[in-house]
């Protein structure tokens, strides 16, 4: 942000950063403490239910209700007597799941249509501009909560929907930063030594947008975490009764005054899991810019 | 003046064209969901009854006639009659838009009440303790989902210190809670930028000059930097105003709020699809209009704009 400017001449790669500001000792505060905080969240939802060896479905009614460290259950039980930790932890890892390939199919999509749309003028563009344009302005949730009604509940309709009602977000960006890379002289000078348009797109645009397409998908999987977890909280996400975090907020409304975390540490699993992501995403924006040559360009203006 | 015609045009267009496509999206796809007449007739009914019930509303006609009658009707600007009240489908959304529109406008209010001066205050010296420590709980509120606000706001204020009520809608104190959630998951957002843009504004050329002249920090501050930063954050409330008409389903539902969020989800509930529809078309309308309104402001409010426009 207060980079010193410089009027040197642009170097000829002018997204993107050199080679030594991936490796981890020039990343950013904010990048480490969240790729730390994202890492460590991945692990417990791989590892600890190994080690725990607690099924997060088996109810014991006798136990109902324990405050967390009561009744041998770490972080207590819910209405069912389920332990809330390994409901978490199995939550934990359906979001990260849904979160991680609603993102990737998004991010697929709005690549590709992004690519082909600065590519090719004319009908095309215009075709997937209009398309971009018509599904921002879709009402999503409604959609998303009449699709699923349709296909069903389960893991592949939530991914479905969520991947093709935000890929647009893609779109926009890859179409204008590939516009503004197609323009360069490099590109004119791989088109003139004859590479297919295939490998120009693949080889040459691609790589210049992927500062950008990095800091997109670490938000972009920030808001498809908060999307699973309402939808689930609203009962139209992951199946009744799957240890989701939405679903465990939206039972804990029954148990507001007996319970009160059984509502509060799911709760803070989704905060962890987004504040990790949205970290990453700051870092690597951040980064980005140090690595570009004005102070101007960067920057959310919005 | 020729060119804002031809924008508008365009535009009326485009929002005719996501018209036509989402409510016949919506027609089949609901369709597909459930059975109105098993819906209207009731768990107990006999096969004769839902046959019965299937032919008085036109439900035995094929599926492609059913939607050139509907989309003849719309065109009338006739939505249809609720399965539930008998009321007319578009007079249920009437009933209902002031309570969700209101909210919106509270929650904007809020919103901007609290972003800009924050905002403010952190874009100037970003780098001081006091500041960073705010940064960062902003950071942390922008991580937070808002129903899960809503939740922490009803445990604090409604459970442990029973100050507001659960849930409702009236008296002043059962819009606190609704307006604070709403507030939350927009504030972080446009404080944040706000804070970017005033500090980046403060490194441009021209502020630069200004302080080598000897012109003092405040009358830069309030002449020159606020008022472009602020410029930018105009796209931004329009963006999340327009959000807000849509996105309040789940605000309203934990708050039991009137408003058309609550009535979308009982409608698709009951297979009220006439109603589905009805708020459907409303809110697609009303964030067309409001984006529209955000363009033309922007329009009004940037000189450089005003003039490449004429």
């Amino acid at each position: 942000m207060s980079a010193p400017e410089t009027l040197a001449i642009e170097p000829l790669q002018t997204h993107g950063l050199p080679p030594s500001r991936w490796s981890p000792r020039h990343w950013p505060t904010g990048l480490r403490l969240g790729a730390a905080l994202g890492l460590a969240l991945l692990c417990a939802s791989a590892l600890l239910p190994v080690v725990l060896s607690v099924d997060p479905m088996v109810t014991d009614l006798g136990r109902r209700l324990a405050a967390p460290g009561q009744q041998g259950f770490i972080l207590g039980s819910d209405q069912l007597g389920r332990d809330i930790l390994a409901r978490i932890l199995a939550g934990l890892s359906w979001s990260l799941a849904v979160a991680g390939t609603a993102t990737a199919l998004a991010a697929l999509i709005g690549v590709v249509l992004g690519l082909l749309a600065a590519d090719r003028p004319g009908l095309l563009r215009t075709l997937i501009n209009q398309l971009v344009d018509m599904v921002l302005s879709f009402p999503g949730l409604v959609i998303a909560i009449v699709v699923i009604a349709v296909l069903g509940h389960g893991f592949w309709p939530l991914v479905l929907t969520l991947g093709v009602l935000s890929w647009p977000v893609f779109a926009r960006v890859v179409y204008a930063e590939a516009r503004s890379v197609l323009a360069q002289d490099y590109v004119l000078a791989a088109r003139l030594l004859g590479t297919s348009r295939m490998r120009v797109l693949l080889g040459h645009v691609l790589p210049g947008l992927t500062p950008s397409l990095m800091v997109m998908l670490a938000f972009h999987f920030a808001d498809m975490m908060i999307a699973e977890s309402a939808l689930s909280f609203l009962g139209v996400g992951a199946p009744l009764g799957t240890a989701s975090l939405g679903n465990m907020l939206s039972e804990s409304r029954q148990y507001l005054f007996v319970a009160p975390y059984m509502m509060l540490l799911p709760a803070a699993a989704i905060v962890l899991a987004v504040v990790a992501a949205n970290l990453i995403g700051d870092g690597l924006a951040a980064a980005d810019r140090r690595g570009r040559p004005s102070a101007h360009d960067g920057g959310d203006k919005t | 003046m020729k060119g804002l015609a031809s924008t508008l045009l365009r535009r009326v267009a485009s929002l005719l064209l996501l018209l036509v496509v989402l409510t016949t999206l919506l027609f089949f796809l609901l369709r597909v969901t459930a059975d109105q007449a098993l819906v209207l007739a009731g768990p107990e009914a006999s096969a004769e009854q839902v046959a019965a019930i299937r032919s008085q509303y036109g439900l035995d006609r094929p599926l492609l006639t059913q939607y050139v009658a509907y989309l003849g009707d719309l065109v009338r600007l006739d939505f249809g009659t609720s399965i539930i009240s008998g009321q007319p489908a578009i007079g249920e959304v009437r009933a209902r838009i002031w309570a969700t529109v209101a909210l919106a406008i509270a929650g904007m209010m809020a919103t901007i009440a609290i972003s800009i001066p924050l905002g403010a205050w952190l874009g100037a010296r970003p780098h001081t303790g006091g500041r960073r420590t705010l940064a960062a709980f902003v950071f942390l509120l922008q991580g937070t989902p808002g129903f899960v606000v809503a939740l922490l706001l009803v445990q604090l204020f409604a459970v442990q210190l029973k100050w507001l009520p659960f849930m409702g809608y009236g008296s002043f104190a059962t819009w606190i809670m609704p307006t604070l959630t709403l507030a939350s998951f927009l504030a972080p957002k446009l404080t944040r930028v706000v804070a970017a843009n005033v500090n980046s504004a403060l490194a441009e050329d021209h502020i630069r000059t200004a302080r080598a002249n000897g012109a003092p920090f405040t009358e830069i501050y309030w002449r020159h930097a606020l008022p472009n930063a602020l410029l930018g954050a105009t796209a931004l409330i329009g963006t999340q105003f327009a959000f807000l008409l849509s996105g309040s389903v789940i605000t309203e539902m934990i708050f039991g709020w009137p408003g058309i969020g609550t009535l979308l989800i009982r409608s698709i509930q009951s297979a009220d699809f006439a109603v589905v529809q009805a708020v459907t078309i409303a809110i697609a309308i009303m964030v067309f209009v409001v984006n529209a309104l955000t363009d033309a402001s922007f329009r009004v409010l940037d000189p450089r704009l005003r003039r490449a426009g004429s």
